[in-house]
């Protein structure tokens, strides 16, 4: 059978938004034209934004904490420590599932993939374009090629001479990104040297893929360039417009390299493409985007990887060939969905245990995708390390030297400081990337776990510290989050500003939110315009239903950033939650329309037709939710519910399948406004013997504030009782009976004025809107959940009938 | 090094000079421009110091 030919080009950081403006300048003719015979998209990044994360994430389909690869740097195992290495990958990467079935691949600076692999084909490392020992440059007529950075070995004496050393750069090849080079000796301008350094780097791995795309049969060509990204973090700040920290005169001499970066990997495609017949594929892409206007950063932070600031969160996706459709643009794509989506178009199964899907949008024919459980499971071969017998230190120095200069790590300062405790701190760092990684898929309990256990209050690291109030915020540990509240405040490490926004979240979590309203205010006020919290503040008011107030954060937002698409969701939950169906279904659609790949305005806008008895168009939306975030089972179930409604047989037992095998079994919630049938019920169901998991002096202790509600997202027993408020933390796995004990706002009223020895028949009037306003909210959140169903008790006798 | 032009290379009917500095585009050509443009630059050194040597 014939194989389907991929060309795979990786460049890193590349960003549409200087590549539309180069292309309308008719700068970058190659990409162009590949964009009007294929599609183009944004691909999202994955959180932590650390490039040898993301790109083995890129070639292996999941997320870090699974392949394994988790920093710049990592231990040697012999009390050294040397770049991230490819020995770190604990699972398949697309170049070993393709030697399983036969097909051959080149693989030309992939980062990680020091030491190279004995794969069917031919793989050169990231390592091998170096070429200093430290601090030195290695001489152009002696330079080696280190062991394990050429597979097979013998391929290297074929192309060591194709490197080029950036000792060989000649000012007039430094022009185009510097015109005024003349002005300037090489050898006086660092940054000319830099410049030199990345431009003979991106030479010589593309000199390299040329020729064995050239000289060797192929089925797979991958190629990585890091310049774009190098280039990117050292001269952006130069880029136009001029802002006003910058130096003139140094805005004038390095304002065109960055331009110039990308003119020249235009240059490098089109030779690439010049190389290929027309039934290969081409696939361009980048682990993440770079900013470059108005939202570059002013200053780095000064910590291990501080420079991923200026990282943008969508990076590019281009594919081109015989089976993907002309000039159209895709949406929803995540840098995991790269190795199911080449796997796709290769005709190979998918293993069901990537985290990515194989973009579908991109076929011009219904493409039928195949799966197996898993890749790790199929026994042959698919390429072992060659292991060198000798550490290639010459290199690692080099790369760690470079990782240095770019700011992504420490000065290591090899012979001076104490090299275990250098290796602690790596480890360190590398498991806080991980609990990032966590984190960013939801798992907050595993996050929390690592963070807790990395965390040392006598060295305070506010990223970890941040990331700790962040999780225990968002797994309600509401009593972890204050501790830890308490020592940034007295620590002095943080600004104020930052932990009264925790502090705030924290309250509201606690149900105060009156306080919390307070503490966002304050945090405003300090810094007025600032969109992370007038987003957070809108939230929050959205959270206890203050439409205007919420409405008005967000459109303070839009005054600042017209294309905030997360103002635009804002506005539409306010519409939702007050049940203007139509205007939610604006704003949600004016959401997407900017940030098409927002899972979450997606559902909500489902959530919202399905309201309006859209169901068809409910079920349209839904169905795209259920690709974007397979793994949320609330999904599942609004699914069920609208195909039961429009009398899909096929897609219910689908469904029904689906939430049965997902769901963790019914749970039954005893609640209801605070009053005395309550009570009464509480008091009839002891009677009867049944026994409530959660427990009942949640209700007598009279003010509901629970410094930890976890428990409500992990409830015990079948039968439990939960307090109104805390309805939207309850685990999404259950499917849940709740037995609304319902009762007159002014029978509770009189309740409440007895428990508190005031005289029963005085009316508050703020006390009575209150009441009035949580049980509306209720009674709009009941309808909202398709996981629900509920009975309204009005006689207590008949609770058993239920239970 | 001058950008003293010695020859050209003509790639899909593109033709490419290749003066012993080089050029991107002769870079951008990957395996065969590095290797022309080395090849330019050694025979441009040689030329030199022949030059050179037959001066003296």
């Amino acid at each position: 059978m014939k194989k389907n030919k991929v060309l795979l080009i990786g460049w890193d950081s590349a960003d549409w938004k200087i590549i539309d403006k180069l292309m309308a300048e008719g700068k970058m003719p190659a990409i162009k034209g590949l964009i009007s015979e294929g599609v183009r998209g944004k691909i999202a990044t994955l959180d932590p934004p650390l490039s040898p994360m993301l790109w083995t994430s890129m070639a292996t389909g999941v997320r870090p904490f699974k392949h394994g690869v988790s920093g710049f740097v990592e231990h040697d195992g012999n009390g050294g420590i040397r770049p991230v290495s490819s020995y770190s990958r604990k699972v398949k990467a697309i170049w070993n599932m393709l030697t399983i079935e036969g097909y051959k691949s080149n693989i030309i600076g992939w980062w990680p993939s020091n030491p190279v692999e004995n794969i069917n084909g031919c793989m050169v490392s990231n390592l091998y374009h170096q070429e200093k020992k430290g601090g030195e440059s290695l001489d152009v007529n002696d330079w080696p090629v280190e062991e394990g950075m050429v597979y097979p070995s013998e391929l290297a004496d074929k192309i060591k001479d194709l490197r080029v050393h950036p000792l060989e750069i000649s000012l007039n090849l430094i022009s185009p990104f510097v015109p005024d080079v003349v002005k300037l000796g090489k050898q006086e301008d660092n940054n000319l040297m830099v410049i030199s350094k990345y431009l003979a780097h991106a030479t010589t791995v593309h000199a390299t893929a040329t020729e064995l795309m050239e000289t060797t049969e192929w089925d797979f060509t991958a190629v990585y360039h890091d310049a774009l990204d190098h280039f990117s973090h050292a001269y952006m700040k130069y880029h136009p417009p001029l802002r006003d920290h910058i130096d003139k005169d140094e805005y004038e001499l390095y304002k065109d390299v960055v331009e110039g970066a990308y003119i020249y990997h235009d240059m490098m495609l089109e030779r690439m493409l010049s190389m290929i017949d027309k039934d290969t594929t081409v696939i361009i892409v980048s682990d993440h985007g770079f900013h470059s206007d108005h939202l570059r950063p002013v200053t780095i932070p000064q910590v291990p990887s501080g420079p991923a600031v200026e990282h943008s969160p969508y990076g590019i996706f281009v594919a081109k060939g015989p089976q993907i459709k002309k000039g159209e643009q895709i949406f929803g794509a995540s840098i995991l969905d790269l190795t199911p989506t080449l796997l796709s178009i290769m005709d190979l199964p998918v293993g069901k245990d990537m985290d990515g899907k194989p973009l579908i949008d991109i076929f011009n024919f219904d493409k039928q995708i195949n799966y197996i459980d898993s890749w790790e499971n199929i026994d042959k071969f698919g390429g072992d390390f060659v292991i060198p017998d000798h550490q290639a230190e010459v290199n690692n120095e080099a790369a760690l030297q470079q990782l240095v200069d770019l700011g992504y790590i420490d000065d290591l300062s090899l012979e001076k400081s104490d090299k275990a405790d250098q290796i602690k701190g790596i480890i360190k760092e590398n498991n806080f990337y991980i609990a990032k990684s966590l984190a960013s898929a939801n798992f907050n309990d595993e996050a929390l776990e690592i963070l807790l256990e990395i965390e040392d209050k006598a060295k305070p690291d506010y990223r970890i510290l941040t990331d700790i109030i962040n999780c225990s915020v968002k797994t309600n540990r509401f009593a972890l989050a204050e501790e830890y509240i308490r020592f940034v405040r007295q620590s002095n490490i943080i600004l104020d500003t930052y932990i009264d926004l925790w502090d705030a979240k924290v309250q509201i979590g606690q149900n105060n939110p009156i306080e919390g309203i307070e503490l966002l205010n304050k945090a405003l006020s300090a810094n007025p315009d600032t969109i992370e919290m007038l987003l957070d503040l809108g939230k929050v008011y959205n959270a206890i239903h203050y439409k205007d107030e919420a409405i008005d954060c967000f459109n303070r937002v839009l005054k600042i950033d017209h294309e905030n698409a997360y103002a635009y969701y804002g506005r539409g939950i306010a519409f939702l939650r007050s049940g203007e169906y139509n205007l939610a279904v604006e704003e949600f659609l004016n959401a997407i329309d900017r940030l098409y790949h927002f899972p979450v305005a997606h559902l909500h806008l489902g959530e919202t037709l399905a309201l309006m008895k859209e169901y068809e168009a409910a079920i349209d939306t839904l169905e795209l939710v259920r690709t974007m975030i397979p793994r949320v089972p609330k999904i599942y179930r609004w699914l069920l519910d609208l195909y039961e409604i429009v009398g899909n047989e096929a897609k219910i037992q689908e469904y029904q399948q689906i939430v049965e095998k997902s769901q963790l079994g019914t749970k039954i919630i005893i609640s209801g406004l605070p009053g005395g049938k309550l009570e009464e019920a509480f008091d009839f169901l002891e009677k009867n013997n049944v026994n409530i998991g959660s427990s009942r002096e949640l209700f007598s202790t009279q003010k509901v504030n629970i410094s930890d509600q976890h428990w409500v997202s992990q409830l015990k027993g079948d039968i439990n009782y939960v307090p109104i408020q805390y309805f939207a933390s309850l685990n999404a796995l259950h499917s849940y009976r709740f037995l609304y004990i319902k009762d007159t706002i002014e029978e509770v009223m009189k309740f409440w004025n007895k428990q508190q020895r005031i005289k029963e028949a005085t009316f508050n009037p703020d006390s009575f809107e209150t009441f009035k306003k949580t049980e509306e909210r209720t009674m709009t959140w009941f309808s909202q959940q398709p996981n629900i169903d509920i009975y309204y008790i009005n006689e207590t006798e008949k609770l058993l009938d239920f239970i | 090094m001058k950008n003293k032009e010695t020859k050209s290379i003509v790639l899909k009917g593109k033709n490419y000079k290749i003066p012993p500095g080089g050029t991107l585009g002769l870079l951008a050509l990957g395996n065969i421009g590095v290797r022309a443009w080395k090849e330019s630059r050694e025979k441009y050194i040689a030329d030199n110091k022949q030059k050179e040597d037959e001066k003296k």
